[in-house]
Formats: C-alpha cells, structure tokens, sequence
C-alpha cells in the first residue's frame, strides 16, 4: 500500500534514542505544530496584506478629488448601520481611514476565524485522530506538550504579522497608499491581535470539548457573542462601555492608522496569556482524549437517510452546508442593509469609470450590490472547494472503504456527492439573494426584488465550475486535488481583484471564474459566460468521474 | 461445466512507483474452503485482497471472484462477498446502531435476526457513538455487519487485530458457523494459531511472492521436527551434528531443528547425559520461521 502516513512516520516518538540526530524529542510537538502553523500563517500573512493594499490602490482609484472624499466621509463616517457593522469610520477622507473601514474588522474576525479553526485542528483535532496519543507516548507530559503546541501557534501567528507587516511596510511606500513604517508595523499587529486571542480560544475549547466540531463551535459561538456585544457597542444605543467587555472590542479601541492607542494591547495580552495557562492547566489535568465538558457520546438511533450511500452523503455534509448557508444569509443580509447608503457615495465620473471595470454598470444600491455578490461568489467558491476536500478526506481516512467493497459503484458514489453539492449551492446561492434582497428593503434601498434574487443565482455558475474541476483533480491526481481546487479559487480571486483596479492584461484576468460573471443585479447575467462555465464544470466533472472509477483507492 | 473457483488469480502484479508490492500471483480458492493468507507485514497480503476488491488496479494478471472481474464487475462481485479490514474506518458521528443499520442498507442483504444476536455475542454497546469507541469495538462493527450479510465469501484482512482473546475466541466461532454454512472464507491474518484453527489451505507471501501454499500436513513435511533436551550438565554444541538445522543452548537446556533421519542426533544424545528429552511437531510459527527464516525485516504494512 502507499504511504499514506508519511508525515507521522517522521515524528519520532517512543524513545529520546530515536530521535534523529541534533532534534531534541522533547520540542516534537512544538516544532510539528509550529510547522503547520506556520505555512499557513504565511499564506494568511500575504492574504491580510493584499487584501489592505489593493484597497487602498482601489480607493485612490476610485475617490480622486477632495469632493468624492468629503461626500463619501459624510455619507459613511456617522452613519450608524455601517458604524454597527464595521466600526467606527474616522477620517474617511483619507486612505487610511477608508483601508481601517474597508478592512480591519472584517480582517480580524477573519483572523480570528483563521486562528480558532488552526488551533482546534491541531491540538482536538490531532487528539480525536489519535496522533496526540502517539506524541504523548514520547518524552513529554500532557501540560507541556498543550504549551508546546501554544508555543507552535504563536510562531504561526508572529508569521502571520510579519509577511502582513512586510507588505504594509512596503506597499505603504507607495504614494498611493502613504502609510509610514511605524503605523504599518502598528496596524499588522491590529490586524493579527484578532488571531492571537482567538487562537488561545481554540486551544481552550479544545480541551473543553471532545471533537474538532464542538471544540470549532464552542469558540465560533465565543467570536459571535464577542461581535454581537461590540455591534452593540458600537449601535448608539448608549451602551458604548461595553466595547470593554468584548476582544473585539478591544481591537477597535487601538485605532491603527488614524489615531494609534497603545492602552488596549494591555487586555489583548492578558487576554491571551491567562487563557493560554488555563489551557495548559486544563490539559495537564484530564486524561487524553477525554474533554473537560462531558461529551455526548450516546445517542439514539437516527436511521432515516441511512438507507444508501446517498442519505448518508446528505447527513455528513449536512451540518456543514447549513452553517455556510446562514454565514450566506448573514453576508447578504448586512450588504443589503448597507446598499442604500453605499450605493448614494457611488456618484461622479471616476467611481462609475472603476465600478464599470469590475462590471457593474448604472449607479445607487445595485451598483454597489452588483460588487458585493462577487463576495457571495467568492465565498459560494470555497463552499464547493470544501466539498471537494471533503469528498478526498473520506477516502483518505479509509471511511470510503466500507462502501465501496459493497455493491456501490465508485461513479455513483461521487456523483451523489458531486449532486448533494450542486444542490447545496443552488440552495445558498438563493439564499443569499433572498437575504440581501430582505436587508436592501429594510435598508430603505429601492432596488428590482427579481434581479436580486437573480444576481444571488447568477453567482452559482463560478462555484459549479470550480467544483467541475476540483473534481477532475481529484479522479486524476487525488493527492494533490485539495491545493489545486483551492489554488483556482485564490487565483480567481487575486486575478479579478488587481484586474478590478485596471492593472492586468484581460487574457489574464479573463482566467477568472469571477471575472466571467456578470455584475448583477447592475447587470444583467452574461450567458454565454454562464455557458461556459458551467459546461466546463459538468464536462470536467464527468472526466474526473470516469478517472476516479479507473484509479487506485487510497484507503486507511 | 463446473462452478468457477471463487476467487482465481492470474499472474497477479502490482507496482507502486517501481516497488513490487505483489509479482505474478497464481491463487484459487474453491467454494466452501477456508484459506489462511500469512506472511510478515509487507509481503503483499493487504495489496492482495485491495486488488480482488477491486479498490485497486493490477499493473498485470487478473483477479476473477465468482468468475467475474474483480475491477469491471465490481459490484456484481460485491454483492456476494464481505470484507473485513483491519483498520475498520467508520463514521464519527454515527452510533454503532447507525452504521450497522447503514451499512446493512448499502449492503442490501442482511440477516437481521444474526445481526442482532451477534451484536450480544460480540457485546458491543450500538448506542455508543463510533468515535467513541476503542478500535477494538470499530473492528466488531465491521466484523458484525460482514458476518450478518451471511455472504458468499467473507475477505478478512486481520480481523482480530485489536480484540480481545474472549472477542477473537467469539470470532473463530462465527468463522467456523459461516464454513459449516458452505461459505468460502479467505484470512489474512498473523495470527498463526487463528489460521492453523480455521483453515483448510495455507498460502505464505514474502515480499510480494507466493511461497508456499498447500494444507497445513502438506506444510509440516516440509519443516523440521523440535526437539527439546534437558542434559545433566551444560548442554553440549549440537549444530554440527548431521540432520540439525539449527541448535540453541541456554545452561542444560538446548532446542533443535532437525529434518530427516533422527539416528545420528539419538547417538550423540545417548551418550551426552540426558535427563530429559521432548519431541513435537513444529506449529505453524515455526514452520513460518523456517520457511523465511530469521531475523527477516519487516518494511511498512500491507
């Protein structure tokens, strides 16, 4: 059989004696955490600072003259829908105030999303897998090795802020962006802080709950609540001392860029060290694999989609699909309510002359709506890369197995889940119409009902095709499917956001799925580029099927 | 004509990326035998049964269960055999009630009456969530839904591998119901007391290749007869003398390997000194070791 657990193989465990020569044993698990960590930080790192520089590119694009800054400060800077959503919205008349608006919180509560989703794979994740208990076998205790593996995603994160600092610091010497080395070295660790805390989170609720889903959910229902109390805050209501009382709160209380506050580090950092210690205590003082929340591991039977490979296709992804769907909800939901108000800034000649190059045509809320669907897009992308990861762990992890050595055919197994997945993004592209049609009509945005909706469904035909391909990678090279579904994606979206902004040849920025889609509902659904995608999708997917029948099954 | 044999092999050859994981193997079983499949991890046995499940595809040669292909006609072929691994991958988030529910469904014939009654045989708690079971309790759900499908042919990978003695006891006992039912059974296993209790015919692999296959008696003919010595005093070096194949001393105890002709070790012996004298037949670990010999490494699994 192949080598499937290659990467354990090299971790040397039982014995100080067999660990090769100059690595100590006793570092193993803060050097394997740190490993995984770190790439992917590195990779969050480039994310965090293309993303804050091509936005303040765009915005020195977009609002040229003193008069498109000062009408876009007055329009947003006091306006209290986008002030419960994004933050306070200081001086947005320069490109530091709109890059923190654009940028800051939404890149924290990434980075948060980010942090508790690493550190819960890696210590609950790697636990339930049963490679901690390998780890542990070595020369460590349960404590230690939780604070070594604290100590893997700390390198992580100092990774994650300092390829987002190198941009910044760079990027920022620009005369377009205009930020200095201090204030970017600042905002990079604004940017991270969010991260860190949730990262500490994670590895609490990991040892708090019995599975990477719970230990996920658990800190995922800590960062909503933590939103939840700042957008509060941050309402008007006269409740603002409660921006104290949430971490995000103090991220916002730091100002990076337009009024820099050091003060706030203050809770962020004990914040993280006291959450840190609890962790390692926790984890020093239960048995391996237990939780400290006992874990419902009863349950009465639920035999109703257990009748074929299919039902339970629908029941695995299922809890998946529904939490995308109401994060699809959610997106829609606040851009509708924002439409109105953003969609009013969206006058004179040089913001119609960039949003027309992003594709969007015509003026007010469906302009800026027909740029906010590329997000749902986006998003709508990963759901369907997701799938196709999911799909490959299933064999990976040898689950495949059971149902292919019985009367179940590799291609009907695949085309479920390929239909299953089709299903789930028609559904949520739907959704996410229904919500940013329901928000743009509580906003007070006059919008066309049908073209909403419809540029929800226009979104569907990137994320059709990004999964037709993922699955080819998968019927053809299924060990490197995973990273090739997701490298579509990343290029896509990198690809159209600097062809948004007029920098790119359009032989490459047509590569983009996203590039392909019209900008609905300010404009009207490009078909033939429909076509093409989707036809593209369906073909690729049904090579993939057929190469999938005639390859190798990698079991456990 | 006759029934073709249940499984047929044919020059079977698998490479992966230049290493010969299974070259030219010839393999029939007969329907109603039970056949043990040994050798060390490595040598091929796990690539073997992926190869006539169909999971994977022969570089060369045929597989053929039930006279069909066992790739082309996977299906058709799975719906008369079970298959049992040794590392039984399961949902997490399904209770043992659940997966064998599902896996019943999937399977399409099951025996529901068995099931249950193999569900208290095994004592597995079905309540319990699969990821919360020891890999022990993972192995029973596989073994229950294979054996409650009462198939044509039950493929066991190293069924035992995480039970209990009392649990692999329980095991030899449905193996020995399902061969007096006329299935056909085909057992990888290293357990060498499992196979010598089960199975009619042995097929050794090493390092890819079929060694030896026959009936257990066929087998010990081939090896040598153990000999144990107590002597009163030190025990003398035996290794020279002519039919030892190898001796092994420790103070007045001494165990040989002897094939062929006894006379010239009983002259030694009856002048050495010996109190007391042991002969038996070779178990199947034995003759697994002589026919590898020792000290033969093990490289990666399957």
């Amino acid at each position: 059989m192949p080598p499937v657990t290659a990467e354990l193989a090299t971790v040397p465990v039982a014995h100080p004696g067999a660990a090769p020569a100059g690595r100590s044993p006793t570092t193993v698990v803060l050097r394997r955490t740190a490993r995984r960590t770190v790439r992917s930080g590195a990779l969050w790192g480039y994310v965090f600072g293309a993303v804050v520089v091509s936005s303040a590119w765009s915005y020195s694009s977009i609002y040229k003259t003193p008069a498109e800054r000062a009408a876009l400060a007055a329009a947003f800077g006091s306006n209290r829908t986008t002030i419960a959503l994004f933050g306070p919205a200081p001086h947005l008349e320069t490109v530091a105030g709109f890059t923190v608006l654009k940028t800051f919180l939404t890149l924290t509560v990434i980075g948060a999303v980010w942090g508790l989703l690493t550190a819960t794979r890696l210590l609950r994740g790697e636990e339930q897998d049963g490679r901690w208990e390998l780890l542990l076998a070595g020369a460590t205790t349960r404590g230690r090795a939780a604070a070594q593996a604290l100590g893997g995603l700390l390198a992580g994160i100092a990774v994650l802020w300092a390829v987002t600092a190198l941009l910044l610091v760079v990027a920022g010497r620009s005369s377009r962006v205009d930020i200095g080395p201090g204030a970017a070295l600042f905002f990079a660790l604004a940017l991270v802080a969010g991260a860190l805390m949730f990262t500490a989170v994670g590895a609490l609720t990991s040892q708090l709950a019995a599975t990477r889903r719970q230990a996920a959910g658990y800190a995922g229902a800590f960062l909503g609540v933590s939103y939840a109390l700042r957008l509060v805050a941050d309402s008007g209501t006269g409740l603002h001392w409660l921006v104290w009382c949430t971490p995000l709160g103090w991220i916002e209380g730091l100002h990076p860029l337009t009024s820099a506050r050091w003060l706030p580090l203050v809770p962020v950092g004990a914040f993280t060290v006291v959450v840190g210690v609890v962790t390692v205590r926790l984890a020093a003082s239960r048995d391996i694999g237990s939780s400290t929340i006992p874990d419902r591991d009863r349950a009465a039977p639920r035999l109703r989609l257990l009748s074929g490979q299919l039902g339970l296709t629908v029941r695995l992804v299922r809890p998946t699909l529904v939490a995308w769907a109401l994060a699809l909800a959610a997106t829609g939901l606040i851009f509708g309510l924002v439409a109105e108000g953003a969609g009013a800034t969206l006058s004179g000649s040089s913001v119609h002359d960039v949003f027309a190059r992003l594709g969007a045509s015509g003026g007010g809320a469906s302009a800026y709506l027909g740029i906010t669907f590329l997000l749902v897009a986006v998003l709508l992308a990963f759901v369907a890369a997701a799938q196709v990861t999911a799909a490959r762990s299933e064999e990976l992890d040898g689950r495949l197995d059971p149902l292919l050595t019985r009367p179940v055919a590799r291609t009907r197994w695949l085309a479920g889940r390929l239909g299953v997945a089709v299903l789930a993004l028609t559904a949520g592209a739907t959704v996410a119409g229904l919500a940013t049609l329901a928000g743009a009509v509580a906003g007070g945005a006059h919008v066309d009902g049908g073209a909403v909706v419809g540029a929800g469904l226009n979104t569907l035909a990137p994320s059709v095709c990004v999964l037709g391909l993922g699955v080819l990678a998968y019927g053809i090279a299924p060990r490197s499917a995973s990273l090739a579904v997701y490298a579509v994606v990343a290029w896509s979206v990198l690809v159209d956001v600097i062809g948004g902004i007029g920098a790119l040849d359009h032989w490459v920025a047509d590569t983009s799925v996203f590039h392909q889609m019209a900008a609905a509902p300010s404009a009207p659904p490009h078909w033939p580029a429909i076509g093409w995608m989707v036809a593209l999708g369906v073909l690729s997917a049904v090579a993939g099927c057929a190469a999938f029948a005639r390859r190798d099954v990698q079991g456990a | 004509m006759a029934d073709p044999p249940v499984v047929r092999t044919r020059g079977l050859t698998k490479r992966y990326r230049g290493t010969d994981a299974l070259v030219g193997l010839d393999l029939e079983v007969a329907a109603g035998e039970v056949v043990g499949y040994l050798g060390p991890n490595g040598a091929g046995k796990t690539t073997t049964i992926r190869l006539l499940l169909g999971l994977i595809r022969p570089t060369s040669g045929t597989a053929e269960v039930f006279g069909l292909d066992s790739l082309r006609d996977a299906v058709a072929v799975h719906r008369r055999l079970a298959y049992v691994s040794g590392e039984q991958s399961l949902w997490p988030n399904l209770t043992g009630a659940e997966a064998l529910h599902l896996l019943g469904q999937v399977q399409g014939t099951v025996d529901a009456g068995y099931r249950d009654q193999l569900v208290g045989r095994f004592d597995l708690d079905p309540s319990k969530k699969v990821r919360a079971y020891s890999k022990g309790n993972r192995q029973k759900v596989g073994l229950i839904a294979a054996l409650a499908s009462r198939p044509d042919l039950l493929v066991l990978d190293e069924p035992t591998a995480g039970l209990d003695p009392l649990m692999a006891h329980e095991f030899r006992r449905c193996v020995g119901e399902a061969r007096t039912r006329g299935q056909t059974v085909f057992l990888s296993s290293h357990v060498l007391s499992e196979v010598e209790a089960l199975c009619d015919r042995v097929a050794v692999l090493r390092e890819g290749r079929l060694i030896e296959m026959g009936t257990l008696a066929d087998m010990r003919h081939l090896s040598a007869v153990t000999v144990e010595v107590t002597f009163e005093s030190d025990a003398p070096d035996l290794s020279a003398v002519d039919g030892v194949l190898s001796a092994s001393s420790h103070g007045h105890h001494a165990s040989l390997q002897v094939r062929g002709p006894m006379e010239p070790l009983l002259r030694v012996l009856a002048a050495a000194g010996v109190r007391q004298l042991r002969s038996r037949e070779p178990s199947l670990e034995e003759l697994f070791l002589t026919l590898y010999g020792d000290g033969d490494g093990a490289t990666g699994d399957g």
